[in-house]
C-alpha cells in the first residue's frame, strides 16, 4: 500500500533490505547516538527536577536586611509601613526581631544562640507538634533543634536565665529559604525590648510578584541612601536554573559526537551502496529518470535508516528514561513530563537530519553520473 | 514514418593529446515498425551510436531528429524527459533490479509516476512474453531468457516509439536467442515499433529487416533482408 503512494520509499526499503546486516549496523549509530542524546537530556532534566524539590516553593519569597554597611542595624517601624504598602494586599508581611541569648536545653551548660522573635509565627509555619497560634508565652522550635535535644510541647528549655515552655515543634522548611525555621528558636515579639527589626519577611503569591515587590521597596527605601537589601530568591533559583541549562546542553553536545560517528558510518554505507549500483543507477537514468528522481530514492534510503534508528532509539531512551528517574527522582512516570519530550524529539530530530545529510553527498553523487559512464562498466 | 533521422553524426574524444573519432560522420534512418541491427568489430562505435539514438549522449556534430523533433542540443533533464516518454531500453547484462519482483522491475520506468494502471499495464505485457507465471519473482528466480523478457517487458511499459537493444542476445544461447528475436520480430511487427539492436551476433541478422555495419565510425556495406 505505502509503495502505491510512496514508490521511492519501496524501492529505497527493498534496497535497503538487500543489505540487511549493513543497514541494521549503520542505523545501530543512529540508534545509539538518539539514545546518547534523550537520555543524557533527560538525566539532566531529573537532576534538576530533584533540586527544585528540594528548593521548594522559595521563588515566591523576599527577605528585606538593613544595611549594615551603612550603620543602619535595623529596620524602623516606618520602613515596615513602607514594605507593607509595597507588598500586595494577599502577600504575608512578617517583621522579626533577633538577639543572641544564652539558651540552655535539659539542664546543660547555656551556649549563646540567636532567638528569633516574630510577632504572628502562624502566617509563616505549621506545627508538626502542638499549636503555633495563639502565640503570647513560651517558645517555638525548629525540628532540627527539637530532634537533637528530645524536645516536645510542654518540654522546658532555659532562655537567659528564664525557664521557657516548648508550645510546639515547627514542620520542616525548605533546606534554601531563609525563613527556614529548622534550626531556630522563636519566641513572641513582644518579649523584645528593642522597637526595630532585624528583618522582614515578605512572601507573595508568585514569583513574578514577589520581584514586583522587591523593586518597589528597593525604590521606596533606597531612594537617597542604601538602606536595605531585599533577597530575592526567586533569581536565585534562576541563576541556578541557568546554570542547569549549561550543564543540560553540553551533556547534549557531548552525546551529540556518537551522532557524527553515526552520521559518517551512513555516508560510509550509503558511498559503498551506489558504487555497488553504479549500473543499477545508470539504468534509471538510462529509463527516464531525472537525476533529482535517483536523488529522492537515494535520500529516502537514508531518511529510512535515520528513521529506523530514530524511532529504536527512542523507545530504548524512554526506557533509560523510566530508569534515570526512577532512580534520581524515585517516580519512573516523571519521564513523561514536557522537557523530557522536548529531548527525545529533538533526539530523534537530529538523528533522522544527521542521516539525510549523510546520504546527501553519496545520493548527488550517484545522481550526477553519467548515465552512458555508468553502463560502460 | 521515420522516427528517428540522424544525419552528419560525428563524436569525437579528446585523450591526452590524441583525437579519437568514435563516429566520424553517419547518416542514419529508422522507420517505424522496422527491426534493424548493427554490426561491427569492438571499437566501430556502435555503442556510441546507440547511445546518441536512445538520446544518452550528445554528437559533437550533425543533428538527431527524434518525431520530427531536433533534439541534438537539448539538455540532460529534457533529454531524460523524452527518453522516458519515447524509447525503451534492453540491455546485454539485463539490469533488473535484484531487489524488485518481476512485474515491479517492469513498472520501474514509470514507478515515480504513481499512475495505478502501470501496475495492470506490466502484468500484461508480462503475460504476452510468456511470464504470466513468474509475476511475483525476483530476478535471481528467473532464467536468463526470461529476465530477458522482463527486460523486453519493461522496456515496452511506456509505449515506447524505439527500442534499443545492446547485445540482448549477448549472454543467451541460441535457442532461448532465437525466442527473444522472435519477441522481438513481433513486437517490431505488431506494435509498430522500431527496434535497433547492436550485436555480434549472427543469429540476429536472420530477423531483421536490415543490418548496417559500422568500420572504424564510418557506416560499411549495408545489407537489406528479403528485399
Amino acid at each position: 500500500m505505502a509503495g502505491r503512494f510512496f514508490p521511492a520509499a519501496l524501492m529505497a526499503r527493498r534496497n535497503l533490505t538487500r543489505t540487511k546486516m549493513r543497514s541494521l549496523l549503520a542505523s545501530l549509530g543512529i540508534v545509539i547516538g538518539v539514545v546518547a542524546i534523550a537520555s543524557l537530556g533527560m538525566f539532566g532534566v531529573a537532576l534538576q527536577y530533584s533540586f527544585t524539590q528540594n528548593l521548594g516553593n522559595v521563588g515566591n519569597q523576599l527577605t528585606v536586611y538593613p544595611n549594615s554597611g551603612e550603620n543602619i542595624t535595623e529596620l524602623t517601624e516606618r520602613d515596615m509601613r513602607t514594605i507593607r504598602r509595597e507588598a500586595s494586599p494577599t502577600a504575608t508581611v512578617s517583621p522579626v526581631k533577633t538577639r543572641v541569648e544564652p539558651v540552655s536545653y535539659n539542664r546543660e551548660d547555656a551556649v549563646r544562640e540567636t532567638i528569633y522573635g516574630i510577632e504572628n509565627p502562624g502566617e509563616l509555619y505549621e506545627a508538626k507538634e502542638g499549636r503555633v497560634s495563639p502565640f503570647r508565652s513560651g517558645a517555638l522550635v525548629g525540628s532540627s533543634v527539637a530532634e537533637t535535644h528530645d524536645l516536645h510541647p510542654g518540654s522546658q528549655i532555659t532562655i537567659n536565665g528564664t525557664s521557657v515552655r516548648i508550645r510546639a515543634v515547627l514542620e520542616e522548611g525548605d533546606a534554601f529559604s531563609s525563613t527556614n525555621p529548622d534550626n531556630r528558636v522563636i519566641v513572641p515579639a513582644t518579649s523584645f525590648s528593642q522597637s526595630g527589626y532585624s528583618e522582614a519577611y515578605v512572601i507573595e503569591s508568585t514569583g513574578t510578584q514577589a520581584n514586583e515587590t522587591a523593586m518597589g521597596i528597593r525604590d521606596s527605601l533606597n531612594d537617597r541612601e542604601q538602606r536595605v537589601f531585599v533577597q530575592e530568591l526567586g533569581s536565585l533559583v534562576d541563576t541556578i536554573e541557568e546554570q542547569f541549562q549549561i550543564i543540560n546542553t553540553v551533556l547534549a553536545g557531548i552525546a551529540s559526537i556518537s551522532l557524527l560517528v553515526a552520521g559518517i558510518s551512513i555516508l560510509n554505507v550509503m558511498l559503498m551502496s551506489t558504487v555497488e549500483r553504479r549500473e543499477e543507477i545508470g539504468v534509471l537514468r538510462a529509463v527516464g529518470y531525472q537525476k533529482r528522481d535517483v536523488l529522492k530514492v537515494m535520500l529516502m534510503e537514508a531518511t529510512l535508516l535515520g528513521f529506523l534508528g530514530g524511532i529504536a532509539g527512542v523507545i530504548l531512551s524512554l526506557g533509560a528514561g523510566l530508569a534515570i528517574n526512577h532512580y534520581a527522582v524515585g517516580d519512573a512516570m516523571a519521564v513523561f513530563r514536557l522537557p523530557n519530550a522536548w529531548y527525545v524529539g529533538a533526539a530523534f530530530a537530529f538523528g533522522v537530519l544527521t542521516s539525510i545529510v549523510s546520504g546527501l553527498y553519496p545520493a548527488w553523487k550517484a545522481a550526477s553520473e553519467e548515465p552512458v559512464d555508468a553502463l560502460r562498466g | 514514418m521515420t522516427v528517428i533521422d540522424a544525419q552528419g553524426l560525428v563524436k569525437r574524444y579528446r585523450t591526452g593529446g590524441q583525437t579519437l573519432y568514435a563516429l566520424a560522420g553517419i547518416d542514419f534512418a529508422l522507420e517505424a515498425g522496422e527491426f534493424v541491427s548493427i554490426m561491427g568489430p569492438s571499437g566501430s562505435g556502435k555503442t556510441t551510436l546507440l547511445n546518441i539514438l536512445g538520446l544518452l549522449d550528445t554528437p559533437t556534430e550533425g543533428t538527431v531528429l527524434l518525431e520530427g523533433q531536433d533534439v541534438t542540443g537539448l539538455g540532460d533533464s529534457k533529454r531524460t524527459a523524452l527518453r522516458k516518454r519515447t524509447i525503451g531500453f534492453v540491455f546485454q547484462h539485463f539490469y533488473l533490479l535484484p531487489t524488485l519482483t518481476a512485474v515491479e522491475n517492469v513498472e520501474v520506468p514509470l514507478l515515480l509516476d504513481s499512475d495505478p494502471q502501470v501496475k495492470k499495464r506490466a502484468r500484461t505485457l508480462l503475460e504476452r512474453l510468456g511470464l504470466g507465471e513468474r509475476l511475483d519473482h525476483k530476478p535471481d528466480e528467473l532464467s536468463g531468457g526470461q529476465k530477458q523478457r522482463v527486460a523486453i517487458a519493461r522496456s515496452l511499459i511506456n509505449s515506447p516509439k524505439v527500442v534499443l537493444a545492446d547485445e540482448p542476445t549477448g549472454n543467451l544461447d541460441s535457442e532461448t536467442g532465437r525466442q527473444i528475436l522472435d519477441e522481438f520480430r513481433r513486437i517490431a511487427d505488431e506494435d509498430d515499433v522500431a527496434i535497433v539492436a547492436v550485436t555480434h551476433d549472427d543469429l540476429v541478422n536472420e530477423y531483421v529487416d536490415r543490418t548496417v555495419h559500422l568500420v572504424d565510425g564510418t557506416i560499411g556495406r549495408e545489407r537489406k533482408n528479403g528485399g
